[in-house]
């Protein structure tokens, strides 16, 4: 004789159980993996005390840099494939170009180059949790320096 | 019209005169016409009456001494102890282990995978390792600030200067 | 004039011990039985029955009458009886001894209705038969034959539904069927 509601819930269990199991230990594929790339370009200085509100979600992260004022000057994210790459463009000639290098036990190797026109300023491979950031910054811009957020997402 | 097998599974009810007067009524004139059911029928009276004998009448049990366990058992103190390790064994009993231990692996597995379902948002966890890193002869500075897990790659200006001009306050750089 | 079981339990409640002595006085046998029925052994089911009763004097003061009395004493007493299977270990001789001393107490020889041997042949296996049957298809069973009980008050006292009990009840007959299909 049937049970449904004893199978619905062992149906439900189990199927919750798979479900969290996938989600912790991770759909990774290296190749087919899409991975959202973010950016935040940002004014740090000491010209004022403002605070631009756009970036509450990262202040605290940001006053470890001791600077009075943050302003967002852009945000931008590209989903990449695989092991393709993106260019974003930045304030001052300057550009990033981030190429996800793998993605496994739910985290993302990013290979994150900095150029200033065509020349090289910084070359780097940061291993980030997936929805996490690094922030990379220090170039001089408009009397503070530029500030990169750099966050990876895997889609 | 129900099948055998389903008219079949309620039999027991029906001897037991637990089914409702329609339903009964339709069973009665199911089974007086169908061989199999009737079969099944007398199957199942000849277990009900096996079943009656076989459990023995108990006997009349005198209440006085029964009363008198009773009563002991009240008026005796019995330990905090006693009392939870019989809490203890009704929890740990196996129909409540069956359920209990997936549910324990799925809040496990949910605490775990908390940053796949909102990712980012707990900061305690935003590890970042640098694993190779190339400044191109300009000085950098690596560092972790603790409170909010933060990786920083800090590019220090060249002395020599092929940067664009910058303010004094840029050239001190951030004091972490 | 005799006073309802509410009535009785309300002067429990209110630290009466001898109103609780009457309770106890009403339902003790029924209890016993039916615990018999689960255990198969007369000093393990005084021993329950005692316990349940003990139980339900601790928690009188939380009942609060959505049942019956008898029910909820019944449930106390048969969730003894179910852990206490769980932890019991015999053999099927065993039974088979405590059932033969059953028979012996009850000094019914002459109405003895397992007189002869293929009726005495169906009574072991189907002890042994009921005895294979998990604690709750036992219950059923046995609040079913030995008592009587409807589905509903099985339900209230096994906490389940009736439907549950019909389908507990089926499936508990359909294995002792299976099991005695050449005595059948």
């Amino acid at each position: 004789m049937k049970r449904p509601a004893r199978m619905l819930k062992k149906a439900l269990l189990f199927s919750a159980l798979f479900f969290l199991a996938a989600a912790y230990f991770g759909l990774d594929a290296a190749s087919a993996q899409t991975v959202q790339v973010k950016i935040g370009a940002i004014l740090a200085s000491n010209q004022n005390d403002d605070f631009d509100s756009r970036l509450a979600g990262i202040e605290k992260q940001l006053k470890v840099m001791k600077y009075r004022s943050y302003k967002l000057l852009k945000e931008e994210s590209e989903n990449v494939q695989g092991q393709a790459n993106v260019t974003f463009s930045l304030p001052g000639g300057r550009s990033l170009v981030v190429s996800p290098q793998e993605s496994k036990n739910n985290q993302h190797a990013l290979k994150v180059n900095l150029k200033e026109g065509d020349k090289p300023v910084l070359d780097t491979t940061v291993r980030l949790n997936n929805g996490g950031n690094f922030i990379l910054g220090g170039p001089p811009h408009e009397g503070g320096v530029l500030v990169l957020s750099i966050w990876a997402t895997a889609q | 019209m129900k099948n055998c097998e389903s008219i079949q599974e309620s039999l027991g009810a029906w001897l037991d005169g637990e089914l409702k007067q329609a339903d009964a009524e339709a069973m009665r004139l199911h089974v007086d016409g169908c061989p199999a059911c009737t079969d099944a029928q007398k199957k199942l009276l000849k277990l009900n009456v096996a079943m009656k004998a076989a459990h023995a009448p108990a006997g009349e049990i005198a209440f006085e001494p029964f009363w008198l366990g009773v009563r002991t058992r009240i008026e005796e103190k019995r330990s905090w102890t006693t009392d939870w390790a019989e809490w203890l064994r009704s929890m740990i009993a196996p129909p409540s282990l069956a359920w209990a231990v997936p549910a324990v692996i799925v809040l496990l597995l949910a605490i775990f995978s908390y940053d796949n379902f909102l990712p980012g948002r707990g900061q305690r966890n935003n590890f970042a390792a640098v694993e190779s890193i190339d400044a191109h002869g300009r000085s950098v500075a690596l560092l972790r600030e603790d409170e909010t897990k933060t990786t920083v790659i800090w590019l220090y200006q060249n002395p020599e200067g092929d940067n664009e001009a910058t303010s004094e306050n840029a050239k001190k750089g951030p004091t972490f | 004039m005799e006073l309802t079981d509410w009535e009785l339990v309300q002067r429990s409640q209110a630290g009466d011990v001898d109103a609780f002595q009457q309770l106890v006085s009403r339902y003790h046998q029924k209890v016993f039985t039916v615990i018999l029925g689960l255990l198969r052994d007369r000093e393990d089911a005084m021993e329950v029955a005692q316990e349940a009763f003990f139980r339900a004097f601790r928690k009188i003061k939380g009942f609060q009458g959505g049942s019956s009395f008898y029910t909820w004493i019944y449930r106390i007493a048969v969730n003894i009886a179910i852990d206490a299977q769980r932890r019991q270990k015999r053999n099927p001789l065993d039974f088979r001894e405590t059932m033969d001393e059953a028979f012996e107490q009850q000094q019914e020889v002459a109405k003895d209705p397992f007189s002869d041997v293929h009726d005495k042949e169906l009574r072991t296996k189907l002890v042994s038969a009921i005895n294979d049957l998990t604690p709750e298809h036992k219950a059923v069973i046995v609040l079913r034959t030995v008592e009587g009980l409807s589905y509903k008050d099985i339900g209230e006292i096994l906490g389940c539904s009736e439907g549950t009990v019909m389908s507990r009840l089926h499936y508990a007959r359909k294995k002792l069927q299976d099991k005695l299909s050449a005595f059948l």
